[in-house]
C-alpha cells in the first residue's frame, strides 16, 4: 500500500481552541475510513465550557503530508472525473458566494483562505465582476500548485506571514477550512487583520448541530473526516469563536449539503466490511445518492438544522 | 509560577501512576513518579513464555476508545468475540446476563421477590442480591460467586458491592446485535465511567498491556524514577508537606498514591486520619494457567462456575485473543479465591494444577490428555472486599478522599474499587483538573509572603 512509504502519523495532545481547556469529554472514536492513511483510532471530545468538538490527541504538523493523501478532493475536484456533480456544485456554490459579495465595489479585493485547488476563486473569476482582485492562500504545496495551474495568484505561506496588506481585503472566504487548522482563533484574527474595517468574512464549516451528527457522532459521522478535521462547531460555539476572534456575527444560518450524510453511511459500510458495490453507492460521484440527501438536508436547513454552518462575520468598524 | 512550585509526587509506576503523570503533564503541572520496584508497569506486566503463550496478570480490558485517547501508536488488534456464560449444568450454559432470563425458575423467583417486597434500602449484599435478582438466581449463582471472590459470607458484605448495571436490557440486546454485524467484541458494560456504544470495542495492543505502560511512560515530560520506594509522607496534620523517598526528603504539597489504600496509613506522619483504612482487605487470587492442545474447549471466553468447582471462574482467553497461544493450542485459566496464608494460597503449583485437572471434566472431558504444561501465579491484590464492618469508611473514601489535603489515592488499589483500566483513566481525567488547580493555588500561597492567592496562575 502506498501509505507504507509515507511518514508514520505521530500525535500530540490538543486543547479547546476557544478556552484552552483540556478536559473534553469523549464523543466519538473512529478511524481514517476514507483514505486509511494510518491504522490509529482517533478520539473526538467536547469542551464542556465551549461546546466545541475537537480531535484529541491529533496528528502533529509533521504528519500533515501523510494524513492528506494526493487524491484528497480539495487538491483534485476535477470536472472530467466528477461530471454532473461538479456542474451542479459549481452552479450552487457560485450563487452562494456571489450573494456573500453583494454590494462590493467593482475593484474589490477578495481573499480565499485555504483555497485548495482554487475551485471557489475560479468561480468568482467566471461569474464575478471582472474588476475584482482575487487572492488565494493555502499552506499545502500540492493545493498551491493545483491553483496556480488554473492561473490564480496563490500565496503558500501561513496567513500570519502573508504579504497581503493589512486592512486591504473587502471580502474573505474561509470555506471548509477552519475545521482543518490547529488554531482557528489565530486564523480568524489574522483574517480580521487583513480585512478593511467593516470588511466581510464568509465562513462555511460542518455543523455539529445537525441531525446527522446526532445520529452518527459515536463513530461514522462524515464531518469528522478522521483525522483531518480538528475543530468542529455548532451555532453556539461558532458565536463564541467569533467573539474570541474579535469579529462581529452579521448572519449565522445553516446550509444544505449532502456530503456528510453520504459519508456517514459510507463510513459505516466501510467499517462493517460491506460489499464494494454497496459502498460505491455512497460517494461524491454517486449523483442519485447526492440528490436524495440534498433534498433531505434542504428540508433540514429550512428549520436551521442543515449539514453546514454558514456564517457572515464582519471586522468591527 | 508553575516552575516555582515543587512537583507533584506520584507514588507507583504502574498504569495508574503513569496515567496520573500523563494527565498532570496535559495540565502543565510538574510531576515526578517514583516506583519502588525495578521497572514500570507493576500489575500490568505482560509475559511471553518459551512455548509462545503470553499472559497478563489478571484480566485487562482495553477498548479502542481508551487507546485513541492515549494516542497509542502501537498497532492494536480487534477482539473478534468476547462473552460470558454461567455453568448451571454440563449441558446448560446460559449467556450472562441476558441468557439467565431464559431460565424460568430464575424469572419466577425474581418476579415474586419484586411483588412480595417493596424496594427499600438494603444495606447487606445477600439481602440486596435476593431482592434485585430473586432468591433462586441469587442463591444459585450470584451469591456463591460473590462469596468465592470476596472470601466472606454474603451477609457480611455491603450491598454497595453490586455495580449499577451500566447498560439496560434493550441496549445490551442492541450491542449484541452490533457484535454480530461487526464481528467485533463490542464492549458491553466493562466501563462504568463512559457509556457503551456500538463503535467502542475490545482491542489489544501488540506487546500486551505492558506496551500501553511503555507508551504512556515514553510520552511523559520526566522519566519515572525506578527502584525508589516511598518511606514517609509528611503532613502538618491537615495537608501534605513532603515525602521521604529512598532516604531523601522531598518538599511537596501534593502526593498522589497508587499503592493499596490499606498500606498507605503506614507512611503517614503527623496525622492518624488514614488509620481507618488499615482494616480494608483485598482478596487474593491463585491463577492457574493450563496450556492445552486444541482450541474452543469452553462454550465461551468466560465460564462462571458457582457450584461444583474449587475455582469460581474458568477463562479461555485465546477465544477472544487467538494470537496469545500457538495455533491449535489454547490456555485455560482457573481462578481460585484465596488469602495469603490460607490453604488454597499455600498449595504447591503441582497441587494447584492437579486440583484443576481433576475437576475440569464436566467442562473439558479429556483435559488430562490435552495438558502440555501449566503456570501458576499468585496475586495478593485480586479484589477489594466490601465488608460491612468498614463500609462507612469505604463510602467516605469514595466520596471525600483521604481526609488529608493534597493527598490523593487513585487507581483500583488506591480507590479500593472494582474498576478497570479505562475507568481509572476517565476518573483521573475528571479528577486531575481540580488536583492541578489545588496544587498551583497552594504553590502561589506558599511562594508569596502575603499569601495572596486570588489570582490563579494560568497554565
Amino acid at each position: 500500500m502506498a501509505q507504507d512509504e509515507r511518514e508514520p502519523v505521530t500525535l500530540e495532545p490538543a486543547a479547546c481552541c476557544i478556552c484552552g481547556g483540556v478536559d473534553g469529554t469523549p464523543v466519538g472514536v473512529g478511524e481514517d475510513f476514507e483514505h486509511r492513511t494510518s491504522a490509529h483510532s482517533f478520539l473526538t471530545v467536547r469542551c464542556p465550557t465551549c461546546d466545541v468538538i475537537y480531535l484529541d490527541p491529533r496528528p502533529t504538523m509533521a504528519s500533515l503530508g501523510t494524513i492528506y493523501p494526493d487524491d484528497y478532493p480539495s487538491f483534485a475536484f476535477d470536472e472530467a472525473e466528477f461530471g454532473i456533480v461538479h456542474k451542479v456544485r459549481s452552479r450552487l456554490e457560485a450563487r452562494r458566494i456571489m450573494r456573500a459579495g453583494k454590494g462590493l465595489p467593482a475593484n474589490a479585493h477578495v481573499l480565499d483562505v485555504g483555497c485548495g485547488d482554487g475551485f471557489h476563486l475560479d468561480l468568482l473569476r467566471k461569474y464575478g465582476p471582472t474588476g475584482w482582485q482575487l487572492h488565494g492562500i493555502d499552506t499545502d504545496p500540492r493545493a498551491v500548485a493545483a491553483a496556480r495551474r488554473r492561473g490564480l495568484i496563490v500565496d503558500g505561506r501561513p496567513i500570519e506571514q502573508s504579504e497581503i496588506e493589512p486592512g486591504s481585503i473587502d471580502l474573505a472566504l474561509c470555506i471548509q477550512t477552519i475545521e482543518h487548522v490547529a488554531d482557528p482563533v489565530a486564523i480568524l484574527r489574522a483574517i480580521g487583520n487583513l480585512l478593511k474595517p467593516g470588511g466581510r468574512l464568509y465562513l462555511i464549516t460542518d455543523n455539529t448541530g445537525s441531525p446527522d451528527f446526532k445520529i452518527t457522532k459515536g463513530r461514522h459521522w462524515g464531518g469528522y473526516h478522521f483525522p483531518k478535521h480538528w475543530y468542529l462547531f455548532n451555532k453556539q460555539s461558532m458565536r463564541k469563536l467569533s467573539a474570541a476572534s474579535n469579529m462581529d456575527v452579521a448572519k449565522l444560518s445553516t446550509m444544505t449539503s449532502p456530503v456528510n450524510w453520504t459519508y456517514s453511511i459510507r463510513n459505516a459500510l466501510v467499517d462493517w466490511n460491506a460489499p464494494s458495490w454497496m459502498i460505491k453507492q455512497f460517494s461524491l460521484k454517486a449523483a442519485p445518492t447526492l440528490a436524495v440527501f440534498t433534498s433531505l438536508d434542504a428540508a433540514l436547513s429550512v428549520v436551521g438544522r442543515g449539514a453546514l454552518l454558514r456564517v457572515l462575520l464582519r471586522r468591527p468598524q | 509560577m508553575t516552575a516555582a512550585s515543587p512537583p507533584v509526587v506520584v507514588l507507583g509506576g504502574g498504569i495508574a501512576g503513569l496515567l496520573t503523570a500523563h494527565e498532570l503533564d496535559r495540565h502543565g503541572v510538574a510531576v515526578e513518579v517514583y516506583e519502588a520496584g525495578p521497572r514500570i508497569a507493576g500489575m500490568a506486566a505482560s509475559h511471553t513464555d518459551a512455548d509462545g503463550f503470553s499472559y497478563d496478570v489478571g484480566a485487562h480490558f482495553v477498548t479502542n476508545r481508551f487507546m485513541a485517547a492515549l494516542g497509542m501508536q502501537v498497532p492494536c488488534r480487534t477482539l473478534p468475540r468476547y462473552g460470558e456464560v454461567v455453568h448451571l449444568s454440563p449441558k446448560k450454559h446460559p449467556v450472562y446476563p441476558i441468557g439467565l432470563l431464559g431460565v424460568p425458575r430464575f424469572v419466577r423467583s425474581a418476579v415474586w421477590e419484586k411483588v412480595r417486597r417493596p424496594q427499600r434500602d438494603l444495606l447487606v449484599a445477600s439481602d440486596r442480591f435476593r431482592h434485585d435478582y430473586g432468591r433462586k438466581l441469587a442463591d444459585e449463582v450470584a451469591l456463591p460467586l460473590l462469596e468465592a471472590w470476596s472470601g466472606l459470607p454474603a451477609d457480611k458484605l455491603s450491598a454497595s458491592v453490586i455495580d449499577k448495571i451500566p447498560t439496560g436490557l434493550a441496549q445490551t440486546i442492541w450491542l449484541r446485535i452490533a457484535q454480530r454485524i461487526t464481528k467485533r467484541a463490542v464492549m458491553i458494560g466493562y466501563c462504568k465511567e463512559e457509556p457503551s456504544a456500538t463503535g467502542v470495542f475490545h482491542v489489544y495492543p501488540e506487546g500486551g498491556v505492558a506496551a500501553i505502560c511503555q507508551h504512556v511512560a515514553d510520552g511523559l515530560a520526566q522519566p519515572v524514577h525506578v527502584g525508589q520506594a516511598a518511606e514517609k509522607i509528611y503532613t502538618d496534620g491537615e495537608r501534605v508537606v513532603g515525602v521521604r523517598i529512598a532516604g531523601r526528603d522531598i518538599e511537596t504539597h501534593t502526593v498522589i498514591s497508587t499503592m493499596p489504600i490499606n498500606r498507605l496509613p503506614q507512611l503517614i506522619e503527623g496525622s492518624d486520619r488514614l488509620d481507618r483504612f488499615r482494616r480494608f482487605q483485598f482478596r487474593g487470587l491463585v491463577l492457574v494457567n493450563l496450556k492445552l492442545t486444541g482450541r474452543a474447549l469452553l462454550p465461551d471466553v468466560i465460564v462462571w462456575t458457582p457450584h461444583g468447582f474449587p475455582y469460581f471462574r474458568v477463562t479461555e482467553a485465546p477465544l477472544a485473543m487467538p494470537w496469545i497461544a500457538p495455533d491449535d493450542k489454547t490456555m485455560i485459566l482457573c481462578e481460585f479465591g484465596a488469602q495469603p496464608g490460607d490453604d488454597v494460597w499455600a498449595m504447591t503449583d503441582e497441587e494447584a494444577v492437579e486440583r484443576c485437572v481433576s475437576t475440569l471434566d464436566p467442562l473439558i472431558p479429556d483435559v488430562r490428555s490435552r495438558l502440555l504444561g501449566a503456570r501458576v501465579l499468585r496475586q495478593p491484590l485480586g479484589y477489594p472486599v466490601f465488608a460491612l464492618d468498614y463500609e462507612p469508611d469505604r463510602a467516605a473514601l469514595a466520596a471525600e478522599g483521604t481526609g488529608i489535603a493534597g493527598l490523593h489515592s487513585v487507581g483500583r488499589n488506591g480507590e479500593f474499587d472494582h474498576i478497570l483500566m479505562e475507568d481509572t483513566f476517565w476518573r483521573l481525567r475528571r479528577r486531575i483538573p481540580a488536583i492541578a488547580r489545588d496544587h498551583q493555588c497552594c504553590s502561589v500561597v506558599a511562594t508569596s509572603n502575603q499569601g495572596v492567592s486570588d489570582e490563579h496562575s494560568p497554565i
